[in-house]
């Protein structure tokens, strides 16, 4: 029994000493989308016109360097959702797509940012069905973690 | 509680008795499948020693290699039946499943899971899409006789894949008797799930049948929230159940064999189905709004879903000849996939016209030659040839990975001598040869590029790659009165996977862009484990630490880069470390009460590449399990056990994962057979989660969408054999 003892403390002696140390810095934090100290756009239930454009205002920021985001805006003429909110948005009655909107676009932040400011107008096309829309932000930081934000909103004629 | 499961039972039993299985009313279910032959499997019980850490065949086994082995009988099993083979076997320490739903889940050894590590039935490396985070195992529990798990590299006995280790199950008992059979019934509270599986076998002069059949129908199954919060989005929940994850599993197994002096014989033809529903509200990562009626019936499976049929042809034949055992296993295995959800348009992809997202057919054929001869009374040697190939078929509208074929060859000889009666060394050396085709594949539709024209854009490229191998292993075995010592060092390897090679698009499951890379090498690991054992009349003590470097891990890497707007991961290789140990103490306060305790810790952690300093993916957290049991009476007819499972936080992460908190949970057990005439019955009681705890598990592939674990589970089987 008593040998039992020792060699059970040896083991976890042996097994403490080699614990991590930490030495490494890793970034464990994910990407914030926000609105800080703006009023963001798109948010959530707006409407936009045909060949109008949707301003697209949001702040970005990480603790360590944000790394890239994107864009996509896709029909939701199915309800189908990803919207982020609580709320729920008044939808259209359901209806197949015909000449549905498609937007994907990447962008690039500057290197060695940890607040970035997005501002700029995506213009609707004028010929692209009206209707319920998905607007999807997606950010990264330079360590591979991802922040997703849904905007539901609406394209009218 | 014991009321609902017993009214669950009746129930459903008295649903089965009134309809068929194929015309019972399911609202959403549009399809039947192939009706799994009705004809097939099961053993009849061959009663093997104890689990327990004492007496003296197991020491024998343990002194039979210098690799870490435990074995789990039949009767263990049957004590701690749980959804899925892989759960059910999480008592061994080491061993834990990867979960997806209530009854799909894959298992790990030591963290190693998917295409690094190995499941064999009767030596047969079983064949199934085992890279995917969302497949469970297509293994039909109550088919197995007895389980062996080899922790540690095992690349020598089953090439390629058993880096963590092997799971080797064996169904090939051959019956008794004349005539006889088993019944089990099992019914599970949470997810009102009703089994039943038979078996039949018989034996006559030197020929021996057995045949068995399984079914098992279960509803969503509940957790302990009334909403899952995920990305601030709230989704409400029905009666706490997790919409749409009912399943119903159907298998069918059938065996015959010739038993002679010096030679044996037997062919195993087994068929499994499995059809069950993903998360209704969540597809991979992406939320998702439907607008079929999930909450109609709790017992439908409706889209998304997944069906799987595995078919298995084996045959194991050994001949003696003096010295010489001459083994030879020839295997057939089909396993076809099909992964069905509502066809939608994403980015440039139009709206598909069917549900059909994913199918995989694969065709594996497997011939084993293996030569043992005892050269001397202190010598054995071993060799053996591996011959496998594989073709795995792709279709639907959803590529996740193109079409491949492997050939793989290899060969091995394993020396053992025995220098004393305790005093036991081995050592082989093994050879592979790997060549794989990778055939390209080009999206259906076509994406815009540049400013008015548009591609089928090549999703993976056609690429052919020769892999060679060379492992080895060498250990020794020491006993010293109660004591057991072991050493064993091996290095194992494995082919990276078409996925890895091939893969160059979105990963519709889990919304991120796949990258793969062409210029691979195969993945290699170097393996020092030991184990120590006491054991006397009270006292039962086992430790088993280990150390584990790959020079060239392959690693999915996140990166901060998007392609066709999400987020881009290539595969890369990296060097990385991991340690850990399982301990077990058992002791007997008195000759019918035992205490238990059981812990195991491990720790992985990259040290080069882009991701260097991070863990693993799927890390398993440190966990603790202390537990007393009451045996009944001297002829162990029966026993009563309860259980303390602690797990530790889970910080170690790697992207997109989250960090989980640890937990405790409560769980009980007891199980009593009754002699009925020469037939005997047994009934086991189960109760996991007593006390209703809300908790995450970071393994679960439902716990990167927030999905709490289940909540309690009281699971009943009656079994009879006769």
């Amino acid at each position: 029994m008593k040998k039992l003892l020792y060699l059970s403390t040896a083991i976890s002696l042996i097994f403490m000493a080699c614990g991590d140390k930490d030495d490494e810095k890793r970034d464990m934090q994910r990407p914030s989308i926000t609105d800080k100290g703006i009023e963001v756009s798109p948010s959530n239930c707006q409407s936009f016109k045909r060949g109008d454009s949707i301003p697209f205002r949001y702040v970005f920021t990480d603790n360590e360097e944000l790394g890239a985001y994107n864009i996509e805006i896709h029909n939701n003429f199915t309800h189908h959702t990803h919207s982020t909110a609580k709320e729920d948005c008044d939808l259209d009655t359901e209806k197949h797509p015909v000449n549905p909107w498609v937007y994907n676009h990447d962008f690039a932040i500057p290197q060695n940012s940890t607040e970035y400011t997005a501002d700029f107008n995506i213009p609707v096309p004028k010929d692209k069905d009206v209707g319920d829309y998905h607007f999807m932000i997606r950010l990264t930081d330079k360590a591979g973690w991802q922040e997703i934000k849904s905007v539901e909103i609406k394209i009218t004629e | 509680m014991l009321a609902t499961i017993l009214a669950t039972v009746a129930v459903s039993l008295s649903l089965y008795g009134a309809m068929p299985l194929q015309d019972r009313v399911v609202p959403c279910e549009a399809d039947t499948f192939f009706v799994v032959d009705t004809v097939s499997k099961y053993d009849s019980i061959v009663l093997l020693d104890d689990v327990k850490i004492s007496g003296h065949s197991e020491k024998d086994f343990q002194m039979t290699s210098s690799q870490n082995k435990v074995q789990v009988n039949r009767e263990y099993l049957e004590d701690n039946f749980t959804g899925s083979l892989s759960q059910t076997l999480e008592i061994v320490p080491g061993v834990k499943a990867i979960s997806i739903g209530s009854s799909q889940s894959k298992p790990t050894i030591r963290g190693m899971g998917f295409n690094r590590m190995a499941v064999a039935e009767n030596g047969i490396k079983h064949s199934s899409q085992q890279w995917g985070d969302d497949h469970g195992l297509e293994i039909n529990q109550f088919e197995v006789d007895k389980v062996e798990i080899i922790k540690g590299p095992s690349a020598l006995q089953f090439g390629s894949d058993a880096i963590g280790g092997v799971m080797n199950l064996f169904t090939n008992y051959a019956p008794l008797k004349d005539f006889e059979g088993s019944f089990l019934l099992t019914g599970r509270s949470n997810n009102q799930h009703l089994g039943l599986s038979a078996k039949i076998g018989g034996r006559s002069n030197k020929l021996f049948y057995k045949a068995g059949i399984s079914v098992a129908d279960y509803a969503d199954y509940k957790v302990t929230a009334d909403s899952i919060q995920y990305y601030s989005y709230w989704i409400k929940l029905k009666d706490k159940r997790l919409r749409n994850t009912a399943g119903k599993e159907y298998d069918a197994d059938i065996m015959l064999g010739y038993i002679g002096k010096r030679f044996h014989t037997d062919i195993k033809i087994s068929d499994n189905f499995s059809k069950s529903g993903f998360f209704a509200d969540a597809h991979g990562l992406e939320v998702r709004l439907s607008n079929i009626d999930y909450d109609k019936s709790k017992r439908d499976i409706c889209l998304p879903y997944q069906q799987v049929n595995h078919l298995k042809i084996l045959s194991h034949s050994v001949l003696s000849v003096d010295k010489i055992n001459l083994e030879a296993n020839v295997a057939y295995q089909n396993n076809l996939r099909e992964e069905h959800s509502e066809p939608i348009s994403h980015g440039y992809m139009p709206t598909p016209d069917n549900t059909k997202e994913r199918m995989f057919n694969k065709n594996t054929y497997t011939a084993n030659i293996g030569l043992s001869a005892f050269i001397s009374e202190n010598n054995t040697l071993q060799g053996g040839i591996n011959t496998e190939l594989q073709k795995n078929d792709i279709d639907g509208w959803g590529f996740i990975i193109p079409t491949f074929s492997t050939l793989s060859l290899g060969g091995y000889l394993f020396d053992k001598h025995t220098i004393k009666e305790n005093f036991i060394i081995n050592g082989g050396i093994r050879y592979d040869y790997a060549s794989t085709h990778i055939h390209g594949y080009s999206d259906w539709y076509k994406t815009p590029v540049g400013w008015n024209d548009s591609v089928y854009k090549q999703r993976s490229e056609d690429i052919k790659r020769n892999f060679n191998s060379l492992t080895y292993s060498f250990g020794l075995d020491y006993n010293i009165d109660e004591w057991i010592f072991k050493v064993n060092m091996g290095k194992s390897f494995r082919i990276p996977i078409a996925k890895e090679l091939g893969a160059d698009g979105i990963n519709y499951h889990i919304f991120r862009y796949e990258k793969g890379n062409s210029s691979l090498d195969a993945e290699q690991s170097y393996q020092l484990d030991a184990g120590i054992k006491y054991t006397d009349s009270r006292i039962a003590f086992q430790a088993d630490p280990y150390v584990n470097y790959f020079p060239n891990y392959i690693y999915l890497n996140p990166t901060a880069a998007y392609t066709e707007g999400l987020q881009t991961y290539y595969y890369t290789q990296a060097e990385v470390f991991r340690y850990g140990f399982e301990l077990q103490v058992s002791y007997l306060i008195t000759s019918y009460l035992q205490a238990e305790f059981q812990t195991e810790y491990l720790s992985s952690k990259q040290l080069s590449g882009p991701k260097k300093g991070y863990s693993l993916p799927f890390s398993v957290p440190w966990s603790m399990d202390c537990g007393l049991r009451y045996t009944f009476d001297k002829n162990k007819s029966g026993f009563i056990a309860i259980n303390i499972h602690v797990v530790g936080d889970q910080n170690e992460i790697v992207p997109p994962e989250k960090t989980t908190e640890g937990y405790w949970i409560l769980n009980m057990q007891a199980s009593k057979r009754f002699r009925i005439g020469k037939n005997d019955m047994k009934v086991a009681l189960q109760i996991k989660n007593i006390l209703d705890k809300r908790y995450f598990d970071h393994t679960s592939y439902y716990r990167l969408i927030d999905v709490p674990e289940p909540s309690r589970n009281i699971s009943l089987s009656i079994g009879y054999n006769f």
